[in-house]
């Protein structure tokens, strides 16, 4: 049983009208449950399209979509994936443990047991003494770890990430993708992750999908052989730079009309 | 001591400050102004600075000692209170009318598109309908509800008219409210496969709080106008509407009469805007400071 499945997905907006645009031309992608895939590819390439296919906010124009082999929309009512996004999207008026219980409230849930849980997910995220602040008096780093607390209250198997990382800075950047792996091999979690950033894409994923655009489709799937045990050491490693040029010269052949314009646009080489 | 009580110290000081200033203002120009008025070639561009047209502010304080017809035992400071209380009490009743309709319009235009477009125009159109117009019709109106029972009260007539006045700002700052919800958050809620409902009072509404606050004073004030107003032209007995233009009638004999009335209005209206601005610290003490309005 796989995770994610996409068969002959295709997005197109504004269909038969002039400002038609092909967002997702045919992609076909398998996620296996306990898998950390990445989409990277510069920008209108429809990585975000596919992520929101698969959280079932866009309906595909054609193709077929599972998650936990089910339909798109029926994992989306049970609620099979939590969602982080780039902007933390916290509640202002809620304090921080408020925040992660709203999913547990949305379903249902009884006050114990979510106090329970949003005590559990703050541990997780290594902030529970920060449960009766509220979002605004955070740093964005910690805003964000929120955030992912809150999209894995109600411990979903799958969790969707659209550039969660994409607004901190680099010191911060690189220990919240510590922190996310930690997270992710304790609570067994699968991910689809959207991200601008080759060297995040590669340190985090076992797998990096390239994409390009005009019209969006998936040019080439990278394989990662960093291992289940990575650590800040891995980014001096070999096979990380393997990994990183092997990305990049993947994502060099998406620019037909830009190809001997160097770096490749809207994708970051750092 | 809190930054909080600092700053509601500094803000009463200000207040005290502008209304001496504005007294001090009255003062000069009676003192300089021209007695008669100025005028050039015919045209009054200067008001009249004379003890009936401007009466001194100490005149004005001094009348709220005194009874409020010769002879009698009440005070006028007791009459303007009594019919300020009442006026109040229909500004209130008004204010909640037209809050309810305000939110409830507020809210069927965020869920369809088509309700906006369609009522929208309506709304605006409704405020242009002077609402000297309008006394009198709902008056009738009104005379002619019976249902089960139940007969429309005169000061019923004045409320409305003050809902009136109060939904139209309160509908469009909620509507404004809901609609600023992010559109992240609503693709959260969605992702939560969160029923709209549960959209509406877990994002929508607290999301629209820093809208409603401002909408809401400009409602409590438009009450308080629509009520005084219905009363001045429906002949309501008990308001403060009511003094105000009985009081206008004698301003040659008695012109700081209307005054005591006039203040009595402005001392309401402020009211009515402390109670909205009250709930507004209970309602944003825990948001970020910038969007405090």
């Amino acid at each position: 049983m796989s995770a994610v499945n996409v068969q002959g997905a295709s997005k197109i907006f504004n269909q038969g009208t002039p400002k038609q645009v092909d967002a997702l031309v045919d992609v076909n992608l398998t996620v296996e449950p306990g898998e950390f895939v990445s989409l990277i590819g510069p920008s209108g390439c429809g990585k975000s399209t596919l992520l929101r296919l698969i959280a079932n906010l866009l309906e595909p124009t054609t193709g077929e979509i599972t998650v936990n082999s089910k339909t798109a929309s029926q994992s989306r009512l049970d609620q099979d994936y939590g969602m982080a996004f780039q902007q933390a999207g916290l509640f202002d008026w809620r304090t921080v443990a408020k925040n992660i219980e709203l999913p547990l409230e949305l379903k249902g849930w009884d006050k114990a047991k979510r106090a329970a849980r949003a005590k559990e997910m703050l541990e997780l995220v290594k902030l529970p003494e920060f449960a009766d602040m509220y979002p605004w008096q955070l740093s964005g780093g910690m805003q964000q770890r929120i955030a992912i607390a809150r999209a894995l209250a109600a411990h979903p198997p799958l969790l969707l990430m659209d550039e969660p990382f994409g607004a901190l800075d680099e010191m911060t950047r690189e220990y919240m993708q510590g922190e996310l792996l930690r997270i992710c091999s304790e609570t067994k979690t699968t991910v689809v992750f959207v991200t601008h950033s080759i060297p995040e894409a590669v340190y985090l994923s076992n797998r990096v999908v390239v994409m390009s655009p005009r019209p969006g489709r998936i040019t080439e799937v990278i394989n990662v052989s960093l291992g289940s045990n990575r650590t800040e050491d891995t980014r001096g490693a070999d096979e990380f730079f393997k990994g990183i040029t092997a990305v990049r010269e993947a994502l060099r052949g998406t620019h037909d009309d830009h190809a001997n314009a160097g770096a490749v646009r809207g994708v970051e080489d750092r | 001591m809190s930054p909080l009580a600092r700053r509601s110290i500094y803000r009463t000081s200000m207040f005290v400050l502008s209304v001496v200033l504005v007294g001090v203002l009255w003062e000069l120009y009676k003192l300089i102004g021209p007695e008669d008025g100025g005028k050039i070639f015919g045209a009054a561009v200067l008001p009249r600075s004379n003890d009936t047209a401007m009466p001194h502010i100490w005149s004005m304080l001094s009348r709220y000692g005194r009874p409020e017809v010769r002879g009698s035992d009440r005070q006028i400071w007791s009459v303007v209170l009594a019919g300020a209380w009442y006026s109040f009490r229909l500004s209130v009743a008004g204010f909640a009318i037209g809050a309810t309709i305000g939110v409830g319009l507020s809210v069927l235009m965020a869920r369809f598109k088509m309700v906006e477009r369609g009522l929208l125009p309506y709304l605006v159109v409704s405020q242009t309908v002077p609402l000297i117009a309008l006394a009198p019709l709902i008056v009738s109106w009104g005379g002619k509800v019976n249902i089960l029972g139940f007969t429309w009260p005169k000061w019923l007539s004045a409320a409305v008219l003050g809902a009136f006045l109060a939904f139209f700002p309160i509908a469009v700052g909620t509507l404004r409210g809901l609609a600023s919800a992010p559109s992240a958050s609503l693709e959260l809620m969605s992702s939560y496969a969160a029923s709209w409902k549960q959209t509406l009072f877990k994002l929508r509404f607290p999301a629209a709080i820093p809208f409603m606050v401002p909408a809401f004073k400009l409602g409590a004030s438009g009450a308080v106008v629509g009520v005084v107003v219905a009363e001045i032209s429906t002949g309501l007995k008990g308001g403060i509407g009511r003094l105000i233009i009985e009081y206008a009638r004698e301003a040659t004999g008695d012109p700081a009469k209307v005054f005591t009335a006039v203040f009595g209005a402005a001392a309401l209206g402020l009211a009515m805007a402390g109670f909205v601005a009250i709930s507004d610290v209970l309602l944003m003490r825990n948001r970020p400071k910038e969007t405090t309005t």
